[in-house]
């Protein structure tokens, strides 16, 4: 009884938020993170001399020499064309099938519907070097090989399930309701498909290309067997003429930041519509 | 031009009978409520009136027109939805046009009719405002605006302004009831809400499992309820309801059941109906405003014990314990002051004779209606 008697009071003022090490764990995740990056893009303003130097140098002056070489002897500047004509291509491609299916998907009912949706989320489940040789060999067949139409096919269909999977879950998000005030007023329903659902879904969209237009970027093993001269992209390039006997990180390093540069822009430039298009559902 | 006419309309989803062939017919002009409560079976009826979903038997025609398998489009129907549907993306003028831009209609015509529209509904300083920037009240317009801006046969409302806080609802009920007047634009609402219905249509049909329990005027729904059903889903609070069993005390029709023993006023109940019914399980029904209370027990009184009191502003809502059984009664709030009694304490009620309804317990039928409705009828 003695204990139940003791009597919490409040304190004068708000307790004070005292979290410095929520902001240490935070600032060490950040350096492990951000060191290797910032490393690399330190080699790709170093000569080949520098960036064997032991112990490493942190002050150096810098050069443009890797850059040079890449761009003058290597090339790299039509790699980088064929990199943004497939990426582009590709994102637009599966971004309009993708989102004509998942419409399809989330509103109308319709045999096996369940089956198709899983289907399709199936064809991203083998890693791409399973599946590399049986593609070769059709590319191979239909003289898909070093096209940019083969290429631009396969990401195509590989982007596909991402955009699919991704955008049914925004499309059922918006009530029904919608498109049936639409369909009363007197339009149709690919009418109020365009004039209602589409403008609401654009962020969402917007998302979905950003990501799709990265992953088509970035993507190395199908571009590595499946391209030659005529449409390499941007990271199979690079290990052909940084890997030889030995790896020269100069190189290695300019690449990188002329690989990674554009799209990294690109995502500061268009973070606002990825977050907004990302959160859509939440928020309402 | 609107009248609207359904016979035997039927709708099933898989095993489910949701309506199930209901024959109505609508007059021009009129203001008709679907009531009743949530899976009734109201809103398929209404969403097969305007063709979004189509009916697995039956004929619906508007205006004399067969539309029972039209598309949306073709029906000339306009429809408020109950989750107020405007386009984000549209401002409110665009909101508006939209039907009219679907139909073709030019510029200049457009803008006309939008702005009478705008006019009617108090609406016209908000046109070039986003759907986003408005209140609560002023999107609910919004929606309503885009039903009358073109020249619907019929207006469909799913449950329009019962998303709407008490006050603005309230102001609601009253615009919409004078703008169907103004419009003479035959309109069929949709409402589980059973004061809304009482006070703004011009005939109720009651729904229920997927049936049309009774179709008439307010007042007739309220006066000379079809069945059990139909008699406690109107009225607010509940009809009371007791459990009795009709009995002949010494050639007096008696109505007793636990700890009730109500004598029937001489020619409420038909004869027929009396010799039909002797020893069945009936229930009695009265509404908490025919109801009285009383501290000391007389002839005409049942004994009970106070529940609860709830004070409502103008009348007092007593509960009142007879037997396990609460019955309710609306007692006006200066009578009430004069009970000092404290809860659980006994108290006697009193029905008001001709305020008494019978029902059959197991079919749910109207055996006998309130003596006070032959009376007026007379």
């Amino acid at each position: 009884m003695t204990e139940s008697k003791r009597v919490i009071v409040s304190p004068k003022s708000a307790p004070v938020e005292n979290n410095w090490w929520v902001h240490m764990i935070l600032v060490t995740v950040f350096m492990i993170a951000v060191i290797p990056v910032l490393w690399v893009v330190m080699t790709a303003f170093m000569t080949k001399t520098q960036t064997q130097v032991m112990p490493p140098e942190i002050f150096f002056k810098p050069s443009f020499n890797a850059f040079g070489v890449i761009v003058r002897q290597f090339g790299m500047l039509t790699f980088m064309a064929h990199s943004i004509i497939i990426a582009v291509a590709s994102t637009f491609f599966s971004v309009t099938i993708g989102t004509f299916c998942a419409y399809a998907l989330a509103r109308f009912s319709f045999p096996g519907k369940e089956d198709v949706s899983f289907w399709i989320l199936t064809n991203r489940m083998m890693p791409a070097v399973a599946v590399i040789l049986p593609i070769f060999m059709i590319f191979q067949t239909f003289g898909l090989l070093d096209t940019f139409v083969g290429i631009i096919f396969l990401y195509t269909a590989m982007q596909l399930p991402f955009v699919v999977w991704m955008l049914k879950g925004y499309f059922e998000d918006i009530p029904r309701e919608f498109e049936e005030v639409a369909l009363v007023d007197g339009d149709t329903w690919l009418g109020a498909f365009r004039k209602v659902v589409l403008p609401l879904m654009r962020p969402s969209i917007t998302a979905a290309s950003i990501f799709v237009l990265i992953l088509s970027w970035n993507e190395y093993a199908f571009a590595l067997f499946l391209t030659g001269t005529n449409t390499r992209t941007l990271p199979p390039s690079v290990v052909t003429f940084t890997v030889s006997t030995e790896v020269s990180f100069d190189l290695l390093g300019a690449a990188a930041v002329i690989i990674a540069g554009p799209i990294l822009l690109f995502v500061v430039f268009v973070q606002k519509q990825f977050v907004r298009g990302l959160s859509m559902g939440m928020v309402r | 031009m609107g009248a609207v006419s359904v016979d035997k309309l039927g709708k099933t989803f898989g095993a489910m009978n949701a309506v199930k062939a209901i024959d109505f017919a609508i007059g021009d002009g009129e203001f008709v409520f679907f009531l009743g409560p949530s899976g009734c079976g109201k809103t398929t009826t209404l969403r097969m009136l305007s063709g979004l979903l189509m009916p697995t038997g039956g004929q619906i025609s508007i205006g004399g027109r067969d539309v029972t398998y039209l598309h949306p489009r073709h029906r000339n129907v306009g429809m408020v939805f109950q989750q107020n549907v405007l386009y984000g993306h549209l401002s409110v003028f665009e909101n508006l046009a939209y039907p009219l831009r679907v139909r073709r209609v030019s510029g200049t015509e457009i803008r006309k009719r939008v702005r009478e529209v705008a006019r009617t509904l108090q609406i016209d300083d908000v046109l070039t405002r986003m759907p986003g920037q408005l209140s609560a009240g002023q999107s609910q317009r919004v929606a309503i605006g885009r039903m009358l801006v073109r020249d619907a046969d019929v207006f469909l409302m799913d449950e329009p302004i019962s998303h709407l806080d008490a006050k603005l609802r309230a102001h609601m009920r009253a615009e919409l009831r004078h703008l169907q007047k103004q419009l003479g634009v035959t309109t069929v609402f949709v409402s589980h809400d059973q004061l809304e219905a009482m006070s703004m249509a011009d005939r109720i049909m009651v729904m229920e499992g997927g049936v049309v329990q009774q179709f008439a005027t307010p007042q007739e729904i309220f006066d000379r309820p079809v069945n059990l059903f139909v008699a406690s889903f109107v009225g607010e609070p509940h009809l009371n309801t007791l459990d009795v069993t009709l009995e002949l005390r010494d050639g007096v029709v008696t109505l007793a059941g636990r700890g009730v023993a109500v004598a029937a006023p001489p020619g409420w109940i038909d004869e027929t109906v009396v010799r039909a019914n002797i020893g069945r399980d009936l229930a009695l029904g009265v509404r908490p405003e025919h109801v009285d209370v009383a501290i000391a027990a007389a002839a005409d009184t049942i004994p009970g014990k106070l529940y609860a009191i709830e004070p409502l502003g103008a009348e007092d809502l007593f509960t009142v314990d007879v037997s396990g059984r609460f019955v309710q009664a609306r007692i006006a709030a200066d009578r009430a002051a004069t009970f000092p009694t404290p809860v659980r304490d006994p108290i006697h009620v009193r029905f008001a004779p001709d305020h008494l309804y019978l029902f059959d317990k197991e079919t749910g039928r109207t055996l006998a209606q309130a003596s006070f409705t032959k009376r007026r009828r007379s």
